[in-house]
């Protein structure tokens, strides 16, 4: 006849659980806690300022968001067909007449240029004000001088202060021609410097090969309108009659130069998290095998293997995301003052919260869980109870 | 035999490889439990005692004869087997196997801990004089203390078939008598095999066997 299917086992004891397990044996727990938080932060210490790369690049694109930079193609000024043109467009807040130069500035790898913006004197404090800049120190340059005020991180990012120097004339790779007086410093989102539009405009002057240009901002709220239009009156038949530089073609020249870099980081990140979990799981194994007597003893009371393999998971899993926590503000907390101290000064941006870096350490206790679980699992299923407790007796 | 057929052994037999010797442990061992019979169990050592109830307990499958359990063979598989053993078998090992993190009361709940146990845990307690240590951790505790503790586990769930292998041979001969006392007060109801190697410890039993040299024989 056969047995009648027996019911259900009743749930596992509270004796059992794993945060009985992780509260009464902090040492046991602390150790694979503490090495796999270690690994966490060390994760993040490592992937998290590779964040600098977009994020700095990103800072740069965002002044884009305040003004977009109109260049005449084909002929040498904007001339009153163009002009009329440029003031067609419905989103349009103003405009006004620059020239740009680029400031070279370090990045985490090789140079980036900030905007020179050649203003009229006159239009220097609105402008500033509408993209959030304001004279931090010093003062803005005076008509007709070759002075500058810079962002005081590019600046700092630079190694230059009041009164210093730069230029062609000071160094041969630097991209603005001439020599000019660093005389105020800026503070604000927009990484830019301004200069004098009249001493940039002199006929004698070498700036004058440079064309001149518009600088457009929008009405508030419609930027993006604004950007579309001039792309459409730029596309709209025959020879494009001018160039459009705006956050969008910023952003799309990031991620062209970026393409690549996610490879770099996936072999990084697999390659550390096959290291962690392999590293979790000897340790779990060593875990296990001081708790032999324990599971020997649940296996001979009648607990089912796989209920025991489901609470070691659960330990593992409790330790992990416990470390990932401990890791990640560790990590965190490191790369922040990493960042503060060296990179800020260079004008190089940390995403602390890269959602990128974050993902990828999650990857830290999933293949910790994981490992640790598939090992325990391993061992849970070789354990032959009787032999540990006939040892244990003998 | 005070009761119907709880347990039995027909012609169990168990061998096994130790290094290079092949040990034959149990010859044809031929064993009946009544329900609320107290069967002790005694042999020199080495003679199969400890084997025996592995098998019994299905913690070792017999390489021929069958272990019945209220009158069905234990199951092959070895999860099946693991289920009787959580619904039906206390254990009383010759070390209490006590879980070190664990407190008393906790080492005594690691199977259930519905009411009804937490309930009979209590009053175990008190009859065994452990009410005061319940929720102390075993490193605190007697080595008499630490048996009565893994008794109480034992007893926990009222199971209705006990084995225990050796309960008394770390003991002082009173404290295990102590602890005979108490697995006999508290298990009335269950059937009841001891191994011992102490005879002294089976007075009241039932039935006393002998198992010699794997096979079983009257006392």
């Amino acid at each position: 006849m056969p047995r009648p299917s027996p019911p259900p086992a009743p749930p596992l004891p509270r004796a059992l659980a794993a945060r009985t397990w992780l509260r009464r044996n902090p040492r046991a727990a602390g150790l694979l806690l503490g090495v796999q938080a270690l690994v966490t932060s060390l994760f993040v210490l490592v992937i998290t300022p590779t964040s600098a790369f977009r994020a700095t690049s990103e800072r740069h694109a965002r002044t884009l968001d305040a003004f977009t930079i109109v260049a005449p193609r084909s002929r040498p000024v904007l001339d009153d067909d163009l002009a009329a043109l440029l003031d067609a467009n419905p989103a349009q807040g103003g405009r006004i007449p620059a020239r740009v130069y680029w400031l070279r500035t370090p990045m985490i790898v090789g140079e980036g240029e900030a905007p020179l913006l050649a203003l009229d004197a006159a239009a220097q404090p609105a402008f500033l004000a509408r993209v959030g800049l304001r004279l931090a120190r010093g003062r803005l340059p005076a008509p007709g001088t070759a002075e500058a005020a810079v962002h005081e991180t590019l600046l700092s990012a630079r190694g230059l202060g009041l009164g210093d120097a730069f230029g062609q004339d000071v160094a041969r790779e630097e991209g603005v021609p001439g020599r000019f007086t660093v005389v105020g410093a800026l503070a604000g989102e927009a990484f830019l410097g301004v200069l004098d539009l009249a001493y940039a405009s002199r006929p004698a002057s070498v700036f004058v090969r440079r064309p001149p240009i518009e600088l457009v901002w929008a009405r508030p709220g419609r930027k993006a309108e604004s950007d579309a239009w001039l792309h459409a009156a730029r596309d709209a038949g025959g020879e494009p009659a001018f160039r459009v530089v705006d956050a969008a073609f910023a952003r799309a020249e990031i991620d062209r130069l970026l393409a690549n870099l996610p490879l770099l980081l996936g072999f990084v990140t697999g390659a550390v998290a096959l290291v962690v979990a392999w590293i979790v799981s000897l340790l779990s194994v060593i875990a296990f095998h001081l708790r032999r007597d324990e599971f020997a003893l649940y296996l001979a009371l009648g607990h089912a293997r796989g209920r025991l393999a489901r609470k070691l998971a659960r330990e593992s899993f409790a330790v992990a995301a416990l470390a990932w926590g401990a890791g990640l503000g560790l990590g965190l907390g490191g790369v922040a003052l990493y960042a503060a101290g060296w990179l800020a000064p260079k004008g190089i941006v940390v995403d602390l919260l890269d959602p990128g870096a974050l993902l990828c350490s999650l990857l830290v206790p999933a293949c910790s869980t994981l490992g640790a679980a598939f090992a325990l699992v391993r061992e849970l299923r070789r354990m032959d109870p009787v032999a540990v407790l006939q040892r244990r007796g003998a | 035999m005070s009761g119907a057929a709880l347990l039995e052994a027909r012609g169990v037999w168990l061998r096994y490889q130790d290094g290079r010797r092949r040990v034959e442990a149990l010859k044809g061992v031929d064993l009946t439990l009544g329900a609320g019979e107290f069967v002790g169990l005694i042999g020199p050592s080495g003679s199969g005692k400890s084997s025996l109830l592995y098998v019994l307990a299905g913690l070792r499958r017999p390489d021929e004869g069958h272990v019945l359990l209220r009158g069905h063979p234990l199951p092959a598989d070895s999860g099946a087997r693991a289920d009787l053993r959580f619904r039906h078998l206390g254990f009383l090992f010759q070390e209490p196997f006590l879980v070190p993190y664990l407190s008393v009361r906790e080492n005594a709940l690691v199977r259930r801990d519905d009411s009804a146990t937490q309930a009979r845990v209590a009053a175990l307690a008190g009859a065994m004089g452990l009410a005061d240590l319940l929720e102390e951790r075993p490193h605190r505790l007697s080595g008499g203390e630490r048996q009565r503790a893994g008794l109480l586990r034992a007893l926990a769930d009222a199971p209705g078939l006990i084995l225990a292998d050796e309960p008394t041979a770390a003991l002082d001969e009173a404290t295990g008598r102590q602890v005979m006392e108490a697995l006999r007060a508290h298990a009335r109801e269950a059937g009841l095999l001891v191994v011992t190697h102490d005879l002294r410890m089976l007075a009241g039993a039932d039935r006393v066997l002998r198992l010699a040299d794997g096979r079983l024989l009257p006392a």
